[in-house]
């Protein structure tokens, strides 16, 4: 079993010049074989927790630590991070016309591989057909460059296509299910659930409660300004849905805005 | 050498090849043209100190097949050359039946003299345009000389190995005039390339005439060492409605300046000209890519991307010229450069020469860094540093020749690129 603990997490950003603080102490315990939710309106810090993570050089942790099995991930890189068993599926995939899905598929799994050890590419279009049927996607999709001219839904599929080759430790799920639609969006947690096992441990982020109908978390966390304000099971989606978070923001008594115009 | 010496040379070369007067002729206003004129102007580069001119007079010099890597490739090509020698020549029958021409410029001139006399020096490039094609002219002992007769279609291509000779000094004047007739259609791929490991010169002209009607793909993919400075010139004759495609790949090793120059006379006519290259260590490439809009209706877009490391230059300049009297004349240009190193130099020049009212143009320029966005992405997936950086790198790069004729040669370049930002010398 592996564990992913968030400890006290401060990080702020830059604008216009400033470092505003987004995150102002953030507590979270991952292990494997668990499924957390993070849910909460507009700009409480959702993504800038995901990014912090995953070690987007924009956000800039102020204090506080992460850890993976005890090893300290602040210390490590982007790359280092994804290798000791980190998956990001973005909210806005980069794209890179001129480099096919294939062979960057092929250099994820070769840099988790010793260099006298890389993937065969029978075993690679072996695993590859695999995954794009539990995704419903064609093989002609893994052959065109890198996410270029990909549709929304396509981009968000190409992510979980990439987190069945890779099979990290954990995945932190960034607004999957936005822009997707009901099949689309059934497709993407038909993939995510596949990878259920003991070793992978996943962490959704998102507004609605609709992508919670396919994958059930064990546990629902609610994010308003910077902090986890409240930590429940799967119903706690449900309440959220049925009273939206200006109910529970009354009810905890917090003094927060709910604005949709803060930047994430 | 004075021009006594050069001219006495000259002679002395076209006697011994048994050359017709019409030649003789040409090579000796040659002679007198390149030292009245001035060189090529490229701008932001001085390459008056290059040693391109360290030649001696004209001689047929003999050189052997070459071995290793290089010879592989030389296998399958349809049209193999190493100096001034033709090592394999081979058209498929249906080529031959339907009366393509692909020969030496040598054998040309004696075989289908004709037809050389007609195009030479005539359409594509002209002996007043400058000291380098007129040095050329005179000096030129062999090349390719491909024919495609009217309303032929060549579907596979024909392919075309050259290798500069560098395992003893010599000159290298190579001359290659293609000539796609009325109607007809041909994919050429051109590779130059060098072997052994002496310092030499080498002067490519290469003449495509593409008449009525006609549909030329070119690619070049120059893969010249470090220790051959060359001066490259590839230009283009469009007659109405003749389109021509060039795909050109700039990875040598050595100093270079190139020409790509497309002259749209027809009305009508067609050009796109997409250039990639990469300067790495000490060397300087400066490309100037220019389409002329002469006629009514002329499309040009030119597309450049290019790589600069360690020390290097790398300068493009794009010119698009609409001549008076172009109505409804195109001309868009982009011209893109990432910048590795912070002594890289660098420079990407659009230029625009507007002289009618009724056409269109446009252009992009940037110098900039590698995308942040792309290397995080790659970084995320586990991809270590060097190797995402040279994802990126190829994507820009390769991503403008997405068209490229085959997967093969996608391959071929994706290596070719690879090889470049891992390995200085080629």
């Amino acid at each position: 079993m592996s564990t992913l603990v968030i400890k006290d997490l401060k990080v702020s950003v830059t604008e216009n010049e400033q470092e505003r603080l987004i995150l102002k102490g953030v507590n979270l315990t991952l292990n494997t074989g668990e499924t957390h939710a993070i849910m909460g309106p507009n700009g409480t810090g959702k993504s800038t927790l995901s990014e912090t993570i995953m070690g987007n050089p924009a956000y800039h942790v102020v204090s506080g630590q992460i850890l993976l099995d005890g090893v300290d991930l602040l210390k490590m890189s982007v790359d280092e991070r994804a290798r000791a068993g980190l998956f990001l599926a973005m909210q806005y995939p980069a794209e890179i016309k001129g480099v096919t899905n294939i062979e960057f598929l092929r250099a994820a799994i070769n840099a988790r591989r010793p260099k006298d050890d890389q993937i065969s590419v029978t075993d690679f279009l072996a695993l590859l057909d695999k995954n794009l049927a539990e995704l419903n996607m064609s093989t002609s999709m893994a052959e065109r460059y890198l996410n270029e001219g990909f549709s929304g839904g396509e981009k968000k599929r190409n992510e979980i296509l990439q987190l069945l080759m890779i099979q990290p430790k954990f995945a932190i799920l960034d607004e999957i299910d936005s822009g997707l639609d009901i099949d689309a969006l059934q497709v993407v947690a038909h993939g995510v659930n596949a990878m259920a096992s003991p070793d992978f441990g996943t962490l959704i982020i998102t507004h609605y409660q609709r992508l919670l109908n396919y994958i059930v978390p064990d546990y629902v966390h609610v994010m308003m300004d910077g902090k986890i304000v409240k930590t429940g099971d799967a119903k706690l989606a449900n309440t959220l849905e049925a009273e939206g978070y200006a109910g529970l923001r009354d009810e905890l008594g917090l003094d927060v805005p709910l604005t949709d115009d803060d930047v994430e | 050498m004075d021009a006594t010496t050069l001219l006495a040379g000259v002679q002395a070369y076209a006697h011994a090849q048994n050359e017709p007067d019409w030649l003789l002729k040409l090579r000796e206003q040659a002679v007198a043209a390149y030292f009245k004129l001035p060189l090529p102007k490229f701008e932001k580069i001085s390459y008056k100190d290059w040693p391109l001119f360290n030649f001696t007079a004209p001689t047929a010099i003999e050189s052997a097949p070459v071995t290793g890597e290089l010879a592989a490739t030389a296998a399958t090509q349809q049209f193999y050359a190493v100096g001034d020698s033709t090592i394999q020549l081979t058209l498929p029958a249906e080529a031959l039946q339907q009366g393509v021409i692909l020969s030496d410029l040598r054998s040309a001139i004696q075989h289908h003299g004709d037809l050389v006399e007609t195009y030479l020096m005539q359409k594509a490039l002209k002996l007043g345009d400058d000291k380098l094609t007129a040095l050329n002219t005179a000096m030129m002992t062999n090349g390719f000389f491909l024919y495609v007769p009217k309303n032929v279609e060549l579907k596979a291509p024909i392919e075309i190995l050259q290798v500069v000779d560098n395992r003893t000094q010599q000159n290298y004047f190579s001359h290659n005039l293609l000539i796609a007739d009325t109607s007809s259609r041909v994919n050429v791929i051109q590779r130059l390339a060098s072997v052994g490991d002496q310092a030499n010169a080498a002067h490519v002209l290469v003449e495509v005439v593409a008449e009525a009607n006609s549909q030329v793909n070119f690619a070049g993919i120059d893969t010249l060492d470090h220790r051959t400075t060359a001066y490259l010139n590839r230009r283009g004759y469009l007659a109405n409605d003749a389109k021509l495609d060039w795909e050109l790949a700039e990875m040598n090793a050595g100093d270079v300046i190139a020409d790509f120059d497309s002259e749209l006379k027809g009305r009508g006519s067609e050009a796109m000209v997409k250039t990639i290259a990469i300067a790495n260590r000490e060397q300087t490439q400066g490309l100037d890519t220019r389409v002329t809009n002469y006629g009514k209706k002329t499309v040009a877009n030119i597309v450049q991307r290019g790589i600069i490391l360690d020390a290097a230059t790398l300068i493009f300049n794009g010119i698009g010229h609409i001549i008076k009297g172009a109505h409804g004349a195109k001309a868009d240009q982009e011209n893109r450069l990432l910048m590795l190193s912070s002594k890289a130099r660098g420079d990407a020049d659009p230029i625009l020469l507007i002289d009618e009212n009724d056409v269109e143009a446009g252009h992009a320029a940037s110098v900039g860094r590698v995308d942040e966005q792309q290397m995080y992405y790659l970084l995320s997936r586990g991809i270590p540093k060097p190797e995402a950086e040279r994802l990126v790198i190829r994507g820009f790069l390769a991503g403008v020749i997405t068209e490229l004729r085959s997967q093969r040669l996608r391959h071929e370049l994706n290596a070719l690129i690879e090889r470049r930002l891992t390995d200085g010398n080629n």
